[in-house]
């Protein structure tokens, strides 16, 4: 049983981790993190590419294989169905230094909140069945453990973050995509 | 006019100059000869993807790291991706280079492949994505020179750039 906000959520994934690459998916979440924590350089806000961020992420991962920091893909249950193809490449491919979090309330909050497939969907369970650590984690203790475990662990690594449907309200994001990249560029680029 | 092989190996030497560090591939008998090149080099970590719009999403993840890469499939495939490509790597002023290979036209054996492949050049440009052609008009020597130059204008643009290649004599 979920006890945690999506907000709640995303505050325990900065803490854990509060300084790495980190791609966040679309929408709401993208909005609610930055309410609630504030604009940081190290995250990657993915406007409007439902799917996305677990390729995204990936792709991150593999530049910079020599580095043990972890590259973090905030993602949600509605957006990692669209882009599930992503991940038996994670598996295949086994990047160490992969982290994806699915933040899971069992809807397509940002449109409305219709349901998703995720109810009758073991995320854990077709992680593993595709070479990736998978665990599932629904209350406040669980979520700091799995991130903990993540961030310690060599990847790859999916963590299924039970959550409930309340969110906040948030002004949209406008900012031009042109710029996002180029900060984010600085970051994790190579020069 | 140069046999498939002579076109297949004049993209391989094109390859070997741009030097990719990642390779992401989608399967494609017309690519064999240049995939199992690119498999065979101990220096570029090619690895196979399930979708394009994956593909598009990991070159885009590579480009942030500024990591040299190729995207190899073929057009049929555009359809998967069109989304993607345009939300994510045009929009946010990626380089993403693709060699995408031509199906469809003369000495094509799939006989619907060309419902999609035949309208792929007006679909990227319809998408504004810039492509650069190569097929069997096209004077052998130009072609390594293509797929280089082609790679370093989408660096050079920030943006997606795709190589057509006709390797099957069309």
């Amino acid at each position: 049983m979920a006890t945690l906000s999506r907000a709640e959520a995303l505050k325990i994934i900065t803490e854990i981790f509060p300084q790495e690459p980190t791609v966040v998916t679309l929408g709401a979440t993208v909005r609610e993190l930055i309410a609630t924590v504030g604009k940081r350089e190290n995250d990657f806000y993915v406007l409007d590419s439902m799917g996305l961020p677990v390729a995204i992420g990936l792709g991150i991962a593999l530049g910079r294989p020599e580095n043990p920091e972890k590259v973090v893909v905030i993602e949600g249950d509605g957006g990692l169905l669209m882009g599930l193809s992503a991940l038996p490449t994670v598996g295949f491919l086994k990047p160490r230094n992969l982290v994806i979090l699915v933040l899971d309330n069992g809807t397509y909050a940002s449109t409305g909140g219709q349901p998703t497939a995720a109810t009758t969907t073991d995320f854990a369970a077709v992680a593993a069945g595709c070479g990736i650590r998978g665990v599932t984690v629904d209350d406040d203790a669980g979520f700091h453990a799995a991130l903990a475990d993540a961030k310690a662990m060599d990847g790859p690594t999916l963590v299924r973050m039970m959550i409930d449907q309340r969110s906040i309200k948030t002004p949209y994001l406008l900012e031009d995509p042109i710029l996002l990249s180029a900060a984010f560029r600085k970051l994790v680029g190579r020069t | 006019m140069s046999t498939d092989n002579e076109r297949s190996d004049a993209v391989i030497a094109g390859l070997a100059e741009i030097k990719p560090a990642v390779v992401p591939m989608l399967p494609s008998s017309t690519l064999r000869r240049i995939l199992d090149w690119v498999m065979a080099q101990p220096d570029i970590r090619s690895f196979p993807v399930t979708r394009e719009e994956e593909a598009v999403g990991i070159m885009g993840g590579l480009a942030l790291t500024e990591t040299p890469a190729v995207l190899i499939m073929q057009d049929n495939g555009v359809g998967n991706f069109l989304t993607a490509l345009t939300t994510f790597p045009q929009a946010y002023h990626l380089p993403c280079f693709m060699l995408i290979a031509r199906r469809g036209g003369i000495n094509e054996y799939n006989s619907m492949i060309h419902l999609i492949s035949e309208r792929v050049p007006a679909i990227l440009d319809a998408a504004n994505i810039r492509t650069f052609h190569l097929d069997a008009m096209t004077p052998l020597d130009q072609w390594t020179r293509t797929v280089v130059k082609g790679y370093e204008f989408a660096r050079i643009t920030h943006r997606p750039v795709a190589v057509l290649v006709n390797l099957m004599g069309g």
